[in-house]
Parts: structure tokens; sequence; C-alpha cells
């Protein structure tokens, strides 16, 4: 009897598991709903959710992105005709990012926006290739018009790809790039590409670092993030030019924090038990730079060291405000998943776009950070 | 009975010389010697954690000894594998019976022998064929030969491996507590086939805790306590009452033991 | 007598068949629901997809079925797809380039094999080891960066047309057709159940014990490096990170299949269903624009599900109508 009692409770558990998870999911089936989907997920995209909310509800938009957007719609013209209805899969990284979160809400908010049915699929974690192709793959069979991807290195997407072209769908590739030589090969092309300067984003970085520090220079480090993706080597070099050129500036370390905030946290204490005397450590992106900042405030040390990153999430927009972090490299979330969907448009209406649009960059420091206020 | 042709040969099967065994302090066997006669029925008794089980695991290669030799067949052994004391010829039933419970009764008879076919597949209808004439022959009954043995019962369980023990046709067998699990009739059925084996002409080495059985199969009794082979007699020569006595170490005994030993 | 052969045959399969009908419910579910999932062009892409997870849960279900666990094949997948793109690189044959991936990835079983069977390790601290050593292998081989451009007759394994199908199905069917054969009928596959179920039993039997268990790893290592092959030429990159949590899906698929985590069951049958299953499930998600974390949460609840069952109905179920048996001697 006792036995009974305890299978039922655990089929009951099992059940309101069920349950609760239908009951989430219900709103966030539908595709470009525009609801949060991410409620069950980790702290973090919780945090962010909640962020996003606050923003939604706060000031109409800031000055300083109307400026960015301009610039990049300017770019953009002719602009393509809008409420169509076009259906456009948007294929990202993972969402167990704060920073892909973000750019599945400005899909979805763009898609609102722009009158047109958009759906966003991610790969289960950063590092899946294999299972990133296969979304794409299960995607292609559907009935989108264009696709928008972002792949998790140069060349797990390019089978997809090829699918997508032989059957018409139109590939627009967002952020790390799709390598258009493996491509070729393959039998495939891309239909356009937008991104960020990655090189451009690790020198702007740098450069602020370097005069921080004046002519007295010091040691720096760099932690990148999975070696061999493209953002990590660009952000990498392009930081790396610049300090190298910089007099009395000198790199001790550059180490892959593999995106991971732990990871980075245990590189960033290494790096201080080596070199109690570092003045600056650059990370390639926010996650990183603020585990770096943690590690240094339990050393004690977190005084006189500059921390930088890159994405300027909403937390580093918060810990920039605190003071916790020394600043970051920004991007509009809203201005570039919007300008990759009117990119997308443009292809499918038939008008002839730019081989490749780079979305423009700011620099959020402390000095700068409360002209970022209601920044998205 | 019919063991003095074997006794007037006197060439034991196996002999055992010196053999000593230790597991971290507990010292198991304290140096044994025994020899194991064909055509004869050897019982080996002792108390509970005496070191029967350890000294047959030393002789089927089970267990490695800390010193001593085995010698077999004109040859002498430091110690046995489980497969060359196969291939000797030895056989044994384990206390534990050593079935795989998720195999059914016909694969774990042949284990480590299975015939095969085409030199890959193993030959799945002649083992069960076979093993329902052995099963049959040694009137062990179980459901089915297919019946994987984890669904048999306690003394179905032991026939199996006194079935597996004979079928590997060896000329020595041995029996660690065979009919602990069994019924009236089962354990009287596996007393019969022990005695017949010895009468056959097998070296036989039976373990039991129960004096009965030991009196009605056994040629000669060995006793074990503390590790040590305190004394061994011709089943004709005692009684269950000195045996008794010398598995608890009752003095009334012990005083015997050492003018006995010189003269067996 | 024939009656209890289909009374068992039946218990034997009978997970099995549960798994075929919940998979024929999610078809007829996902047909309904969604008018791209009912295509010749789907199913081929869920076909392609499981491969990969069949040809390495292949190998997983002797090692589990052996009372193993191999976490490092994920890591030997990429290790030997790496071995396979710098063997080219240097000018080897594609032929030879594979054997070397395959060679390596049979290195990596045999030593997890080795250092379990002989130093008497827990398999999971073991393969947890070279999960590790294979990883940071394939990084330091590769440098982090993925190599890239092979030639087509290298290619040709992950994205070449054999008719309507591709070379990775066919492999996959011809692997899950080899494995059932050998799990079920040699004695490679009986000693191989017999690990898992009384490992000390097989070795008084006087059966090597030793190489038997090398010999399971050894197998999954080549079955892995089988899927580097794959995974490598349909990307025509060899990636450090290739094979990322496929340990994971390859024993979820395994355990899912009917193979008792315990050891000495396995089913293969169970395994390719199972694998099928989840392909299912991940593309029919997919095709119906359910977000990733729900995808997680159903596999897992599915895993859940499926050796709950499996464990309660072990419990009594096949228990009772053996016991039922005992009566009717031979
Ligand atoms: N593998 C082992 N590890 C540690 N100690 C052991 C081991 N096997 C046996 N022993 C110890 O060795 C001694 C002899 O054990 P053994 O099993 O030989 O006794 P036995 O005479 O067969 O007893 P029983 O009649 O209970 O079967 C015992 O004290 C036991 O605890
Ligand atoms: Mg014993």
């Amino acid at each position: 009897m006792k036995e009974k009692m305890k299978r039922m409770l655990a089929f009951m558990l099992l059940f309101s598991l069920v349950a609760f998870a239908a009951g989430c999911g219900s709103p966030a089936s539908p595709p470009a709903s525009g609801e949060k989907t991410g409620t069950g997920a980790a702290e973090e995209v919780k945090e962010d959710d909640d962020e996003v909310e606050k923003t939604a509800a706060g000031p109409a938009m800031n000055s300083k992105a109307q400026e960015i957007e301009q610039v990049l719609m300017d770019q953009l013209a002719p602009l393509p005709e809008f409420n169509t209805g076009e259906k456009i899969g948007v294929l990202i990284i993972t969402l167990a990012n704060p920073f892909w979160v973000a750019m599945k809400e400005g899909y979805e908010k763009a898609g609102a926006e722009l009158g047109i049915e958009v759906a966003v699929m991610a790969a289960p974690t950063e590092g899946d290739t294999k299972s990133q192709l296969e979304t794409l793959d299960a995607m292609v069979a559907r009935d989108y018009a264009a696709i928008v991807a972002s792949p998790i290195e140069p060349f797990n997407l390019v089978p997809g790809v090829v699918r997508a072209n032989k059957k018409g769908i139109k590939v627009i590739n967002l952020g790390p790039p799709i390598s258009k030589e493996a491509l070729k090969e393959a039998g495939g092309w891309l239909d356009g590409r937008i991104t960020v300067d990655y090189e451009e984003q690790g020198a702007m970085a740098a450069e602020y670092i370097v005069e921080k520090l004046g002519p007295a220079g010091g040691k720096v480090a760099i932690i990148q993030g999975i070696p061999g993706a493209g953002q990590s080597e660009g952000r990498t070099a392009g930081a790396k030019k610049v300090f190298e050129a910089a007099e009395n500036v000198e790199i001790v370390s550059i180490q892959p924090g593999n995106w991971d905030r732990n990871t980075a946290y245990n590189i960033a204490s290494n790096i201080l038990q080596a070199h109690p005397d570092i003045r600056a450590i650059f990370c390639c992106n926010d996650v990183m730079a603020l585990a770096a900042a943690d590690a240094l405030e339990a050393a004690g040390k977190r005084e006189g060291v500059i921390i930088f990153g890159v994405d300027f999430i909403s937390e580093a927009h918060e810990a920039i405000k605190e003071g916790k972090l020394d600043g970051s490299i920004a991007y509009s979330i809203r201005v570039y998943s919007k300008a990759a969907l009117i990119l997308a448009l443009k292809t499918v209406q038939g008008h002839a776009i730019p081989d490749e649009v780079f979305s423009p960059l700011a620099l959020v420091s402390k000095e700068n950070v409360a002209e970022f206020e209601g920044w998205e | 009975m019919s063991n003095d042709a074997a006794q007037g040969k006197r060439i034991p099967y196996i002999r055992l010389r010196n053999i000593k065994k230790s597991f971290g302090h507990v010292i198991a066997l304290d140096g044994v010697d025994l020899d194991v006669y064909p055509g004869e029925v050897m019982a080996l008794v002792g108390d509970n954690g005496a070191g029967k089980s350890t000294l047959i695991k030393i002789i089927s290669g089970v267990l490695n000894p800390d010193e001593g030799e085995l010698s077999l067949n004109g040859k002498t052994f430091k110690h046995m594998t489980p497969s060359r004391a196969i291939e000797l010829g030895i056989s044994t039933v384990y206390q534990d019976l050593a079935l795989v419970d998720c195999l059914d009764v016909a694969s774990n008879i042949f284990l480590g022998r299975e015939p095969l076919k085409a030199c890959f597949f193993v030959d799945k209808k002649r083992m069960n064929r076979e093993s329902e004439e052995l099963l049959r022959r040694l009137k062990v009954s179980i459901p089915s030969v297919i019946t994987p043995v984890e669904f048999l019962s306690g003394g179905q369980r032991q026939g199996v491996a006194v079935a597996r023990s004979i079928k590997l046709q060896g000329r020595m067998i041995i029996f660690d507590e065979p009919t602990a699990a069994m019924g009236v009739s089962e354990s009287a059925r596996v007393l019969e086939l022990i005695r017949s084996l010895g009468d056959e002409g097998f070296a036989v080495l039976v373990i039991s805790h129960n004096l009965h059985h030991v009196f009605t199969i056994a040629d000669c009794i060995c006793v074990i306590r503390s590790g040590r082979l305190v004394k061994d007699f011709r089943t004709e020569n005692t009684n269950p009452d000195q045996v008794v006595g010398f598995i608890t170490g009752s003095n009334r005994y012990t005083e015997e033991y050492t003018e006995e030993s010189i003269t067996t | 007598m024939n009656r209890t052969k289909i009374k068992l045959l039946l218990g034997n399969i009978f997970p099995q068949l549960l798994l075929i009908l919940v998979m024929l419910i999610m078809v007829i579910f996902l047909s309904v629901a969604s008018p791209f999932f009912l295509t010749w062009d789907n199913f081929r892409n869920v076909f392609d997809h499981s491969s990969l997870y069949i040809i390495l849960a292949l190998g997983m279900t002797f090692v589990i079925s052996s009372g193993g666990v191999d976490l490092s094949v994920g890591a030997v997948a990429a290790l030997s797809g790496v071995c396979m793109a710098v063997a080219m690189q240097n000018g080897l044959g594609v032929g030879t380039s594979i054997l070397i991936g395959l060679a390596a990835g049979g290195l990596v079983g045999a030593a997890n094999g080795s250092i379990i069977s002989l130093f008497k390790i827990n398999p999971f601290i073991v393969t947890l080891g070279f999960m590790s050593l294979a990883r940071g292998l394939a990084l330091i081989i590769t440098g982090g960066i993925p190599i890239y451009g092979f030639p087509r007759a290298f290619t040709w394994w992950g994205s070449g047309h054999i008719g309507p199908l591709n070379p990775p199905m066919l492999l996959a069917a011809f692997m899950a057709a080899l494995a059932a054969l050998v799990l079920n009928m040699s004695r490679f596959g009986y000693y191989t159940l017999a690990l898992g179920g009384n490992e000390e039993a097989l070795r008084r039997s006087g059966v090597s014990i030793h190489l038997y268990k090398i010999m399971v790893y050894l197998l999954c290592g080549v079955t892995a490096a089988l899927g580097g092959l794959i995974v490598t030429a349909r990307l025509n990159t060899a990636e450090p990170l290739a094979g990322w949590m496929l340990e994971m899906d390859s024993i979820a698929a395994v355990v899912l299949g009917g193979t008792s985590m315990k050891g000495g069951r396995g089913s293969i049958a169970g395994t390719l269903i199972a694998c099928l299953l989840l392909g299912i499930l991940r593309n029919g998600l997919v095709i119906l624009s359910i977000p990733a974390y729900y995808q997680q949460l159903l596999i897992g609840m599915i895993i859940l599900s499926a050796v709950i069952f499996a464990e309660v109905r072990s419990r009594k179920g096949l228990a009772s109508t053996h016991k039922k048996e005992r009566s009717t001697a031979v």
C-alpha cells in the first residue's frame, strides 16, 4: 500500500511538471507572438527578461540609439514594403545566453513593428554545432520566405544553407560569419550578411584602456571566448593590435574563457595570482567581464584594474552604472535585429543589397553611461 | 564400497602443500596440506568462516594463495587460474553459485564454452537441447531452459549450478554446500549424484554443514578449523560426535588429535 | 514450453513495442499539426540526423549492457574527426585517413577499457577523464581552429547520395544489423551481457573478462570514431568542439530503448527505435516552432517516464509472469 502511494506521488509530481510546462508553453507556442518564453530557464535569462520589460515600459527611445538607427537605415535605403505578412525564420545560437535572449526579443519586436511573421529557433547549447544544423534543416522543411542565421562556427550550418538555397529560401547571415568559401564549394551562397566589426570592437575597447592607463602603461590581459569562434578571434586580434602598438603596455596573458562565467572567473583569479600588478583585463564578452570583476572583487583587488567587456548586455549596463565594470562596446540589439529583418525582406522582394552591412558601434564607459538610459 | 581399487593406487588427483591465504588481517588459511584422490568423495567440514570456501577457491583458481603450491598431473603450480583449472578438469559448484542472473538456464550451463556454428553464431538450439537432456538426467525441475536464471527459486538455481559443473566434464568436481537451499527430495538426488560420481572414478570434494549428509556420501572427512586442517578421518573409523568435537575444538578430542595425526 | 517461449519473447520486446506506439502517436500528431512534417524531405532529414545518434548509441548499448558507461564518446568523435583531417592535410589518402581516425577512436576505447578492467576503476570516472583528455587533444591538434575543406571522396561519407538515401543512413542501418547479430547471437554478445549480469561468474567460467571488457570499450570507441567521420564529412570541417554532449544523447537513447543501466540487459532494436523517436521529437518541435527550452524539457520528461516505467515493470509485471510459470516443470 505504501509503495503504491509513493509511486502515485512520483507520478503526480511528474504530471504537475508536465502541466506546468504546458502552462508556460501555451502562450509561447505560436511563433512571433511577442510573449516572453524564458520563464523556466536559467536565472541569468530571467533577470534579462525583467530588464527588457522595464526598459520597454521606460522612456520611448534613447537619442543615442536613434542616432545609430539612422546611420544604419541610410545604409539600407531604399526600404522594402512592410506589413506584407512574410514568414521569416530566425536561427540564433542559444537561449542560454542573455545576449541571444535579448536578440530574440529584438527580432520578435521588430517583426511586429514591420508587420511580418517571425519565428526564432536556437541550438540547445552554445557548443552544440550539430543540433544547430539539424534545427536549420527542420526550418528549411517549413515555408519560410527567408531565414536569418547566426552560426556557432563558420562551417556548421553550411549544408543547411545549401538546402535552403536549393529550396529558394533566402538566407541572411547575422553576426558570426558562415564561411563563404565553404558555401561556394558546397554549391551554396548567402543572400546577405549583416555583422558587427569584431576587430573594431576589440580595438575600441583597447584604445580606451590604453588611454586610461596613460603614459605609464602596465600589464594587461585578454580573456577570449571559445578559441576559433569568429567574435572571439576578431575581438582578440583588434585588442591585441592596439595593445602591442601602445608604449609601455605589456600583454601578459591571453586565455580562452569559452564565453563561460565560471571559466572566466577562474582565469581572472589565476591571472591575478600570477600578476598582482595587472592593470587591465579585456574580456571578449560582458558575461566574462562581469565574472572577472567578481573574481577581482573577491580577491580584494578590484581597485585600480580596468575591466572591459563587449555586447553591453543589461547586466553590464547596471554594472557600469554601479562602477563594477569599467565599460563595454555596445551596438543596439533592437537596431541590429530590425536591420536583419529588413535585409531579409529586401531580398525576398527582389531588391539588391550590399554584400556586407556593419552595425554601428558605441563605446560605453562610466563617463557616458548616463546617455545610454533606455538603450535596447 | 568400491573404492578399494582407488585406494590401491593412492595417486592423488590434486595435492596441496602448505597453502596460506590471508585477507588483510584475517588469516583464512594457515598452511593447509590436502590430497584429493580419484574415485573418492572427500567431505570438508568446519564452522562458518573456517576457510573451506577459500580453500576450494584456491583449487579452482578464483583466488591465488599467498604461499604454498598445488600439484596436478605431475606438474606443480604456484597458483591456478579459472581457465587453467577448467582445462585441467576441475569444475566447481560455488557457494554463491556464480550464475549470471540475466542469462537463461541454457546459456548459464554453457557459459564460457558455447558451441558455435559458422564460427560466429552461438548454437542456441544445440545448447537448449543438450541442457534439457542434462537437466532431465539430473532430474532438476525448472520451467524451461530459456527462462532467465533470476526467475528461478534458490533450489532450482543450485540445480542449474550443479548441472553446469557436470557439463564441464571434468575429472574433479567440487561442491560448496550444493544442497543448502534444496528441498528433501532434491537434496537426496544431488547426494546420490555425488556418490555416483565418486563411484565412477571422479575426484569429488564436498563442503557441507550437514553431518548426516556427510556420513552418507563421504569416503573420508577433513575438518578445518581457523584455517588449519586439524584432522582427517576415514568415514568408517569415526562418528558424528567425534567430528563435531574437532569442528568445535572441544577438549575431549584435541588430545587424541596429536597421536592420531601421526598414525594417519 | 511454447507458451513460455512466447511469453518470454513478448515480455522482452514489450518496451520496444511501447516505444513504437509512442512514435506512431507522435508521427500522427505532428502530421496533423503541421503540413511540413509528413514530407519525404523532412523524413529524410530525420533519418539523416538520427544516423549519427544511432551509430554512437550502438556502441553505447554494448557498454551499458556490460554494466559500464562511456562518457568520452562525444570527445572521441571530435578527436577522430580531427585526426582524419590532419592526416588528409598531410597528404594521406582518404581511406588511410579514415582508418587512422577509426584507430584513434579504437585506441581511446581500448585505453578506457584497459584502465577500467585492469585497475578496477569505476567506468564513470575513467571515461570522464578520457572525455577531457580527448577533447584537449583535439583542441591542441587544431589549435582551437576548425580544419576545413576535404576531398569529395571524404565528404561523400557525410553528404553523398546513394539512391534516395545517403551514406550515414546506410552506415547506421548496416551497423545496427551487425550490432544486433553480435549482441544476440555471438559469444562476444553473450559475454557482454554476462559482464553486466555477473562479472565474477564469467571470470570463474574461465573467460578472460579483461579481454572482453577492453573489446566492449574498443567497440564503443570505434563507433564514436565512425560518428566523428560522419560529422566531419557532413560539415566538411573537423571541429575540436564537434560532438558536444553527444555522450548524453547516446546514453539517453540507449536507456530509453530498454537497455538496463545496471547491465545484463540490452536491446539493439530498442536503441534504434529510441534514436528515431528522439530524432522525430527534435525535428517535430522545430517544425512546430517550439523554443529550445521546451525541447530539453520534453526530452527529459520522456526519458524519466521511460525509466520509471521500466523499473516499475521489472519489479512486478515481468516477475509475476515467470512465477506463474514455475509450477509447470520441463
Ligand atoms: N574476499 C574476502 N575478503 C576478506 N575476507 C574474506 C574474503 N573471503 C573470505 N574472507 C574471510 O576468510 C575467512 C574464511 O572464509 P570462508 O568463506 O573460506 O569460510 P567458510 O569456511 O567457507 O565459511 P562458511 O561455512 O560460512 O561458508 C572468513 O573469516 C572470511 O571473513
Ligand atoms: Mg563457505
